[in-house]
């Protein structure tokens, strides 16, 4: 499902954020990316997002080179990956509802069937009574799963999520966390990034750690399916 | 029959027509939400189309200040005619020389004779002076010949002038319409002036509305970031800036439209006054239907392109590089 191949990205300034990053990941299968700050996460992240272009290396996605699209066709790629971030990045100047719809807003999908998938988004991650309020009167964790409704609603192949905990107490995290594998299991491709070392031990999938730019270590943990490829 | 490609064409035709629909709707929500937004700001809206308004009122009014001079000049255009008034007590036999040397002179295009008594009656029905005529003892008005040049260019002129001249029996001769040769001359640097102007305020409007845009591009860049990364494409992202563009032109125009009829109702009596001494037929002009439907339209198009130069540019610089 997605391919790195010897990527490396070195920003503006000479700071080399990523070295010769190589790595698989199957359909389907749920993998964090740990490490500590400044290690390289979010850049890989981005680089999946094509908001950063890369240095050297490919990544393939669904066996395409992403960062070889034309600019016409990076759009429709990035509507087929769903993105939460620490921030979560909401719109405080529309409704709940308004912001999870607004990715099918921009596929152009027809008010009805878009109501009918926000609802059920919504549902999801249980704030379907909220969906008039705003998000900003909403708790940290709630905005957050707004966010998760948001980057789901679309039913991306893949979802990524940048620290996607790292503003929520340890009982949050876990119910975020929770949420992540429930999506993972109706086939999803998840690459959550996170530090929180302690929580994503404890759920078994395979950890990617990287250090200063480089991947140190890849761990599958067996117990699980889908986490045998590399 | 290819039952499975049929239905499959079936699905793909329902597909392309949800597609246009929610074009469509998209459209359309962002032709209304614009509004919404530029009613939620009132005070700004109203600057801005002000601003906008005034700047296309110059050439507007200047283009009606042109098309009322233009009455004049419309309708005498390359008329030069000479009117050559013949002395009091001419014989009849000078008339008919003067009218053969001018009926063989290749200057003259036509030829019309005016007899005195002629002119009386003429002057008598224009003027409803008749009386004052007939009371005198003898028909003051002399007889003329009014005479068309082939040319209008002033080297005919001159010549017919000196070929009047060498004749006998000529009085007077008058070059008619030279001063409405200088209006024309002034309807010209009027046209030329509002040209110039127009696109002169053409930029401006440019520059206005891309400057709302700019600002109202940097009030909602949260929006945009979040909108390019879940996969808008560049014209989607771009289309309610296009619509704001599009409404600030047209609704400028319209503001414009309003402040000269408020301008031309202001001046309709004294100008009215002032045409009609020229003459009945002379009347204060509008701007018209045709010229509101171009100012409105030029102001639309002008907005929308500002708003469209603006865009790309921002835009860019917001989303990925």
């Amino acid at each position: 499902m997605i391919r790195f191949d010897d990527v490396s990205k070195r920003y503006p300034g000479g700071h080399e954020a990523l070295k010769q990053v190589s790595f698989d990941m199957n359909r389907g299968e749920m993998v964090f990316l740990t490490g500590r700050s400044g290690a390289g996460k979010s850049t890989l992240l981005k680089l999946l997002m094509l908001s950063e272009p890369l240095n050297q290396g490919q990544i393939l996605v669904g066996g395409r080179n992403i960062h070889r699209l034309p600019a016409n066709k990076i759009p429709y790629y990035r509507r087929r990956i769903g993105v939460v971030f620490q921030d979560h990045q909401l719109l405080f100047d529309r409704s709940v509802y308004d912001n999870v719809a607004l990715p099918l807003q921009i596929d152009g999908y027809d008010k009805h069937e878009a109501a009918r998938r926000v609802r059920a988004a919504l549902d999801k991650v249980g704030l379907l009574s909220k969906e008039k309020l705003n998000p900003m009167t909403l708790s940290g964790g709630e905005q957050q799963r707004i966010g998760i409704a948001r980057a789901v609603v679309n039913r991306p192949q893949i979802l990524l999520a940048d620290e996607p905990t790292g503003n929520l107490d340890p009982q949050l995290a876990a119910e975020i966390m929770a949420l992540f594998e429930q999506f993972n299991q109706i086939g999803v491709s998840m690459l959550i990034a996170s530090h929180d070392l302690s929580l994503i031990t404890r759920l078994r999938h395979r950890i990617l750690t990287l250090d200063h730019g480089q991947l140190i270590r890849d761990e599958h943990h067996p117990s699980r399916s889908g986490a045998t490829a590399g | 029959m290819n039952r499975p490609a049929n239905t499959k064409g079936a699905r793909r035709e329902r597909d392309r027509r949800i597609r246009i629909n929610a074009w469509a709707s998209n459209h359309r929500d962002c032709a209304l939400d614009t509004i919404r937004r530029m009613l939620a700001q009132p005070v700004a809206t109203l600057m801005t189309l002000a601003v906008i308004g005034i700047a296309l009122l110059l050439p507007a009014l200047l283009y009606v200040a042109g098309s009322n001079l233009g009455q004049f000049t419309d309708r005498l255009e390359a008329t030069n005619r000479l009117t050559v008034y013949l002395a009091p007590d001419i014989s009849e036999q000078s008339i008919s020389e003067i009218r053969e040397a001018l009926d063989n002179s290749e200057l003259v295009g036509s030829l019309r004779f005016i007899s005195s008594k002629q002119a009386a009656e003429d002057f008598a029905r224009w003027s409803g002076l008749g009386d004052v005529l007939d009371s005198l003892a003898e028909n003051p008005l002399p007889a003329a010949f009014v005479v068309q040049p082939t040319s209008a260019d002033d080297g005919t002129l001159v010549s017919l002038q000196e070929l009047l001249n060498g004749l006998s029996g000529v009085d007077q001769i008058q070059v008619d319409q030279r001063w409405l040769e200088r209006l024309a001359g002034i309807s010209r640097l009027i046209d030329r002036t509002v040209m110039t102007l127009v696109i002169i305020l053409a930029f401006a409007v440019l520059f206005i509305t891309g400057n709302s845009i700019r600002t109202l591009i940097a009030n909602r860049q949260a929006e945009i970031r979040v909108m390019d990364l879940m996969g808008a494409t560049r014209s989607y992202m771009a289309r309610p800036f296009l619509y704001m563009g599009l409404w600030y032109g047209l609704f400028g125009g319209m503001a414009a439209w309003l402040l000269l009829q408020c301008m031309l109702l202001l001046l309709r009596e004294p100008a009215s006054t002032l045409l009609a001494s020229y003459g009945p037929q002379y009347q204060l002009i509008g701007l018209g239907g045709i010229g509101a439907a171009a100012l409105l339209l030029g102001s639309a198009g002008l907005g929308w392109l500002g708003a469209k130069l603006s865009v790309s540019r921002h835009l860019r610089a917001l989303t990925r590089s």
